[in-house]
């Protein structure tokens, strides 16, 4: 419905520049291009038979119009960018039209319409100067093998890393002495901590302080954490044998994704606590167990 | 002999079951009630069958009846209350007696039941063509005591999110407690279950699931099975609640279940079951029998394995994950006990109670042979050892456990076993330590009949036995061939006869038929100018528990030459052997010396006895006796055997006998088998304790740092600084178990003043301080529990001085770091809890033996806070153990009770269970001593609860009745005042007799009179009339009215207990066991 080449090449820059509306000149920039939009649409109106509009109307208007042009061109510049290029060509524009919704065939005709007003062209503001970013440092030239096309190197304090270490302590018994001595302090001050913060029980009936014991507290499961792993136990498991494990779970993810579609159907029916997530089975997946056939329904009674 | 030589399985029912079907309804975990009915098919095998007698117990029964009729039911089951309440007996034998004639009066293998049903008249009369009868039951279960078990946790949420679960349990045939059935193993019939339990819900029980249907209001799920097999009563059961389910990835017929949240762990330790199944199907050459295989765990388990018809129910806390070493053999062991009891037991049951030892025997030892295929043949022997030591230990110190015990009547029969205080004529009256033991001892039968036809032979004869259940069991019931399913300890012996064509009868009465062990004591010497070995056997067959063997034994005497077996036959009175040696030579020829593996090896041959050329002799190496050898040789030839001879049984003999030695010389053999590699772990773990006392008993000459001390820093510490163990890499299980065990000996070392050398404790607090897991691919926390239990055992007696009270600044500075270190342990574990707390049960363990040691104030409060309902299981175990030993040691009257509350109410089984064992183990006082303790209110107490308290389990009113007798012994306890008439005059018969409450009642005479053919449907409630009725029409046939049992009893003892009162008595009794007693 609307006219786009007229304002087609702007839809980038409109979006790039709503972000930073401070600069006078690109709120200049800005304001005229939305005034011609405006424009647009108070031709369209016309065109179409209205005399007077509500400004908050055509102020609509434009908003729609302004937010559509500009989705063509973000969807433009995907598509040319996915293409590994960087301008948008034409049949960029049209696949993303084609994309929107709109019927592209109908589109010369209507430029062509006989009843079109013309507008006159924006008015001539120079395109906003993007300040230059503060550099620091020498920049790295292209190494001989990278085309000099491509994007310079970011500023090296970008990628550059300046370890600062100290000489570690490499004597082994040091080493040992000093993770044991911290580990124990650690234990013993968070242990001391929630003695403090909690009940306790002790050991002698005078002295309640020297030798604190966290007080012993029933759980209403308490085969779940003496059977579990605690998370430190898998964490450390996970850094000794991480390969492992990962060929593990791989194995299960893509078995469950295999899984017949019918049948976890039929399971999604169940309450989560149900039979669902154990499924496990070899290589194929064809299990027939009664524990995993569907749930039949009351009274259809299939004979077995 | 008097075992039966029947043709077939004679019922003692006048009916035959030939399908039941169970349906549950509905089953409310809020209420913990259950409702459902039963449907019983049977087929009249008398005409005019007018009663039908079924087990029930607790049930509340609402309606029966038969083919359509309503049919009048009598509910009576006198074990609720064993004896009346106006008894004053307190006396373990008329207990004993009682019970037994209670659990006899409703026993199903002798035809009788608690609920007895009358079949109304119009179907009487339907003798000529023996119509079937269906016997339709109505019943509910509420809060149930027994057979069920509901586990609710108290949390927010649905059922299903609480993890709330039941299934069912119980002790041999216990079916009774939750449908009603004819409880017996040898009455099989085909099953249609059905189980209609919430939709968040799995209902797993025996047979194949058929399907799977919603109620109309989809709310709730029906699970039907099938079970095609004919199974007996106790064989079913049933396991509902949230379970995740796994299907075995190897074999699909195969499903697992699990709590919500452990599927991990059931995964993993889920693994391997198919190896122990395609291992006893390859050995057996025989398909696992039924169609599927379940196993479930749960939580708060009766008993860690417990099998059924195609499923095995099984403790949640045996789940692990890969990182745990421990757990793992142990796991493996309950899934191949379980799954051999699955072919023996299950789908092969037994023809009676007598019959029990063949299957507990054919399942125990094809559990061996598992464990001889997967963990080594060196475990295997270890365990055979370990179990032969086992039941040669409790056999001697509590009498003889009698495999076949036969009942036919005659009066010494009558009671096969009267060194015990409980009856072995039902598995119901049995202490769970001599079923244990019996358990133990028949699969050790087995592997004796192994050893006697080989066991290929042994392997056909169970195929043979499997073959013929396998072909009765797809037959109809109408071909009678069902028997074939049952296993009678003459079919097997006839099986074996006709397999092997051996005759194993003298074997068979040897350890079958009789009870008790061999006790050997042998010496030698030897003849230098004959060159012979003059070898005395002597046996001990006069003390309790003991057996004269008369008999080939094996010996086998390494000489320098070789190693020789020899068969030598014991015989009446001959004690001594000549064996002639086949060494004259004399080792100047430095020669390899050939050992019984074919190995030839390098000897120092220094410490020998220069005139005789034995390295080292062994009596019975084989084990294929039950015995005990005393053995006697000489230091170098013990070790000698320790180093060189390959059987890790006679490695740990030796390493026994060398205790009694501490030499050098044995020092040095220990710690050279310490450090060789190729040694069998458990050999090495226990020369690691054997050292210690050899330390011990040497420290005033001992050389060099404290035993074990460098042999561990060699092994396990960094090489840089050998004050600092290497970080924990326990990928070889064989030193990770050395690692952990060498700590826990090296602090029972004692100095000159008996305490802890220094050294040693400071070496242990290192070991935890520079402990460092986190490179490890396996949890430490038996490591690290055992580095607990090191410094328990570094603990001796503190010195005190005028038993001032224990307080904080007189601690001793050792302890106080000590103490630093559980505080710690204790701490850390509420934070990052171990694998079933193991570390936590350790600083119990210490507290514990810090306060008997009197380093901290003796105070049950901690323990008595860990023992609460709601902890770990293993951890309440072991705050009622500290409990246990705190009431002993203090005397404490309120612990005893606390602890007596506590197995009278707790929730779970076992540990109401542990509780008694524990207290028998460790009793805080015994018969034979005084304690302000023993009072009438215990006596009553505890009386009160074996009586009527434990009805609901067999297996804790056996604890109970065990317990009763550490404490008060079989008669009257002492601290119970003698009643006060001693005399009471009989008008009737004109003379005096004594009073009846200070004896035994007779029982059962003293209702002989009562008319006994037919009784009143309506008016009979008293149980004990009842029982005495079934027990004469049960004893009319071989011994018309009489009363042999309560007879036989005080009979014995008047020879056992020198007692005038009990002489007296039994004066009287013969003067009026033939009349009735008229002189209440």
């Amino acid at each position: 419905v609307f006219s786009v080449h007229m304002v087609g090449e702007g839809s980038v820059s409109i979006c790039r520049s709503a972000g930073k509306a401070t600069s006078s000149p690109a709120e200049n920039y800005l304001l005229a291009r939305r005034r011609t939009l405006q424009v647009v649409v108070s031709a369209l109106l016309t065109e179409s038979g209205f005399e007077s509009a509500e400004k908050a109307a055509v102020e609509t208007l434009t908003e729609m119009l302004q937010s559509y042009i500009t989705e063509i061109g973000r969807c433009a510049k995907a598509y040319c960018e996915h293409t590994a290029r960087s301008v948008p060509t034409l049949s960029d524009t049209v696949v993303t039209l084609i994309e929107m919704g709109f019927n592209v065939d109908t589109l010369p005709i209507y430029a062509k319409r006989s009843q079109r007003m013309v507008i006159t062209a924006p008015p001539v503001t120079n395109a906003p100067v993007t300040p230059k970013a503060l550099s620091a440092g020498q920049k790295r030239t292209h190494p001989a093998h990278i085309p000099s096309h491509f994007p310079e190197f970011p500023d090296p304090h970008t990628y550059i890393k300046t370890p600062t270490f100290r000489e570690p302590v490499s004597d082994y018994q040091v080493v040992r002495e000093k993770a044991a001595t911290q580990r124990r302090d650690v234990e013993r001050a968070l242990t001391r901590f929630i003695a403090k913060t909690g009940e306790t029980q002790s050991l002698f009936k005078d002295d309640i302080t020297t030798f604190p014991l966290i007080a012993a507290q029933p759980s209403t499961i308490p085969y779940l954490s003496a059977l579990l792993p605690s998370e430190l136990e898998l964490q450390a498991l996970e850094e000794t044998d991480s390969s492992e494990q990962d060929d593990q779970t791989d194995g299960e993810n893509t078995h469950i994704a295999l899984d017949d579609p019918g049948a976890d159907k039929e399971n999604s029916m169940l309450p989560p606590s149900g039979v669902v997530p154990s499924t496990k089975a070899s290589e194929d997946n064809v299990i027939d167990n009664p524990y995993l056939r569907p749930v039949k329904k009351p009274k259809v009674r299939r004979k077995k | 002999m008097n075992r039966k030589k029947d043709k077939g399985f004679e019922s003692p029912r006048p009916f035959k079951l030939t399908h039941q079907v169970v349906c549950i309804n509905n089953i409310n975990f809020q209420r913990k009630s259950v409702i459902g009915y039963v449907e019983l098919t049977i087929f009249p095998t008398v005409v005019n069958l007018n009663r039908i007698k079924l087990n029930s117990k607790q049930c509340r029964i609402y309606r029966v009846r038969v083919n359509d009729l309503e049919a009048p039911f009598l509910y009576n089951d006198p074990t609720l209350e064993v004896c009346h309440h106006e008894s004053k007996q307190r006396n373990l034998n008329y207990f004993s007696s009682a019970y037994t004639a209670a659990v006899s009066a409703v026993d199903p293998d002798a035809g009788h039941g608690e609920l007895v049903i009358k079949v109304p008249s119009e179907l009487w009369k339907q003798g000529d063509d023996l119509k079937v009868l269906k016997v339709y039951i109505e019943f509910s279960l509420d809060q149930p005591k027994g057979g069920l078990h509901f586990v609710v946790p108290d949390v927010e949420g649905s059922m299903a999110e609480r993890g709330a679960h039941v299934f069912s349990f119980g002790y041999q045939n216990s079916t009774r407690f939750w449908f009603p059935c004819v409880d017996s193993y040898s009455e099989l019939c085909t099953w249609k279950l059905e189980f209609t339990v919430d939709a968040s819900m799995v209902a797993v029980s025996c047979g194949d699931l058929v399907e799977t249907i919603y109620t109309h209001d989809m709310r709730k799920k029906t699970f039907h099975y099938v079970l095609p097999i004919p199974t007996a009563a106790p064989n079913i059961s049933l396991a509902v609640g949230p379970f995740e389910i796994l299907v075995d990835p190897y074999m699909h017929e195969v499903t697992h279940f699990c709590l919500p949240q452990l599927l991990p762990l059931l995964k993993h330790s889920m693994s391997y079951l198919h190896e122990i199944f395609e291992f006893y199907e390859e050995i057996l050459t025989c398909r696992y029998p039924y169609s599927c295989f379940k196993t479930v765990f749960v939580d708060e388990a009766y008993v860690q394995v417990s099998s059924y018809a195609s499923m095995s129910i099984f403790s949640t806390n045996l789940l692990h994950s890969a990182m745990i070493i421990d757990q793992t053999p142990q796991t493996r062991r309950c899934l191949a006990q379980a799954l051999a009891q699955q072919f023996f037991g299950c789908f092969i049951s037994r023809m009676s109670w007598a019959d029990e030892w063949v299957l507990k025997g054919i399942s125990g030892y094809i559990y061996g042979l598992y464990l001889k295929k997967t963990f080594g043949v060196n475990e295997y022997r270890h365990w055979i050892k370990e179990e032969l030591d086992k039941i040669v230990e409790y056999e001697l110190k509590m009498g003889g456990v009698l495999l076949h015990p036969t009942f036919s009547g005659g009066k010494e029969k009558d009671n096969p076993t009267p060194h015990l205080h409980f009856s072995i004529k039902h598995p119901h009256t049995l202490s769970w330590e001599y079923y244990k033991m019996f358990q133990c001892k028949a699969h050790l039968v087995m592997r004796l009949i192994e050893n006697r036809i080989s066991m290929e032979f042994m392997l056909q004869v169970f195929n043979k036995l499997l073959s013929l259940a396998s072909t009765a069991s797809s037959q109809k019931y109408q071909s009678h061939m069902w028997s074939q399913m049952l296993l009678s300890t003459h079919a097997f012996l006839k099986s074996i006869s006709n397999v092997s064509g051996k005759d194993i009868g003298p074997l068979i009465k040897q350890w079958v038929d009789q009870s008790s062990v061999v006790k050997f004591f042998g010496s030698f010497a030897f003849n230098r100018k004959r060159n012979v070995l003059e070898l005395e056997i002597r046996q001990d067959y006069t003390s309790s528990g003991t057996q004269k063997y008369v008999g080939p034994i094996k010996v086998t005497v390494q000489e320098l030459d070789g190693s020789f077996n020899h068969m030598l036959q014991i015989e009446e009175n001959s004690l001594k052997h000549d064996i002639p040696c086949h060494s004259k030579s004399r080792r100047n020829k430095k020669k390899k010396i050939p050992l019984m593996n074919g190995e030839e090896v390098d000897m120092d041959l220094s410490a020998m006895d220069a005139d005789s050329p034995l390295l080292w002799i062994r009596i019975d190496p084989d084990m294929s006796i039950l015995r005990k050898v005393e053995f006697e040789q000489a230091d170098f030839m013990w070790q000698y055997q320790l180093r060189y001879e390959r059987d890790v049984v006679a490695q740990e003999e030796a390493i026994s006998a060398l205790e009694k030695f501490p030499t050098p010389a044995s020092r040095l053999a220990l710690t050279d088998i310490l450090e060789q590699e190729q040694c069998f772990y458990k050999v090495r773990m226990q020369a690691c304790f054997c050292l210690a006392k050899i330390a011990n008993a040497m420290v005033s000459t001992w050389q060099g740092p404290p035993a074990m001390k460098s042999l561990f820093t060699r092994m396990f510490c960094c090489k840089s600084c050998p004050n600092i163990v290497k970080t924990n890499n326990f990928i070889n299980f064989q030193s990770y178990f050395l690692q952990k065990t060498m700590p826990v000996a090296m602090a029972l070392l004692r100095d000159g003043q008996n305490i802890c050398p220094k050294d040693v404790l400071n070496f242990i607090l290192d070991l935890i301080k520079y402990n460092d897991n986190r490179k490890n691919k396996f949890s430490d926390n038996y490591y690290r529990a055992d580095l607990i239990e090191a410094l328990t055992n570094s603990l001796t007696p503190a010195m005190s001085i005028n038993n001032e009270v224990r307080t904080v600044d007189n601690l001793n500075a050792d302890v106080r770091l000590i103490l630093e270190e559980i505080t710690r342990f204790l701490n850390m574990e509420k934070l990052l809890p171990s694998f079933r707390n193991t570390i936590t049960i350790s600083c119990l363990r210490a507290i514990r033996q810090l306060q008997k040691n009197g380093h901290i104030p003796s105070d049950p409060s901690l323990f008595k806070s860990y023992a609460q309902y709601g902890h770990f299981v293993d951890l309440r175990i072991a705050a009622l153990e500290a409990l246990v030993d705190y009431t002993r040691v203090e005397r404490s009257s309120a612990e005893l009770q606390w602890l007596l509350s506590m197995a009278q109410n707790d929730p779970v089984h076992y540990v109401r269970h542990k509780i008694l064992g524990m207290l028998c183990k460790n009793p805080p006082f015994t018969k034979t001593t005084d304690s302000a303790l023993c009072n009438e209110a215990l006596v009553d107490q505890l009386w009160k609860f074996m009586n009527s308290g434990t009805s609901h389990d067999w297996r804790l009113r056996c604890d109970a009745v065990n317990l009763y007798y550490m404490l008060f012994g079989l008669t009257r306890p002492s601290c119970l005042p003698l009643p006060e008439l001693g005399l009471v005059l009989n008008l009737k018969e004109k003379k005096a007799v004594l009073n009846p409450t200070i004896k035994p009642e007779l029982g059962v005479g003293a209702f002989n009179t009562m008319e006994d053919e037919d009784i009143d449907m309506e008016t009979v409630h008293d149980s004990q009339a009842f029982i005495h009725h079934h027990l004469n029409l049960l004893e009319r046939p071989s011994t018309p009215g009489t009363h042999t049992h309560t007879h036989t009893h005080t009979h014995t003892h008047t020879h056992t207990l020198p007692n005038p009162l009990h002489k007296h008595m039994a004066e009287h009794r013969r003067a009026t066991s033939t009349g009735h007693l008229g002189h209440y």
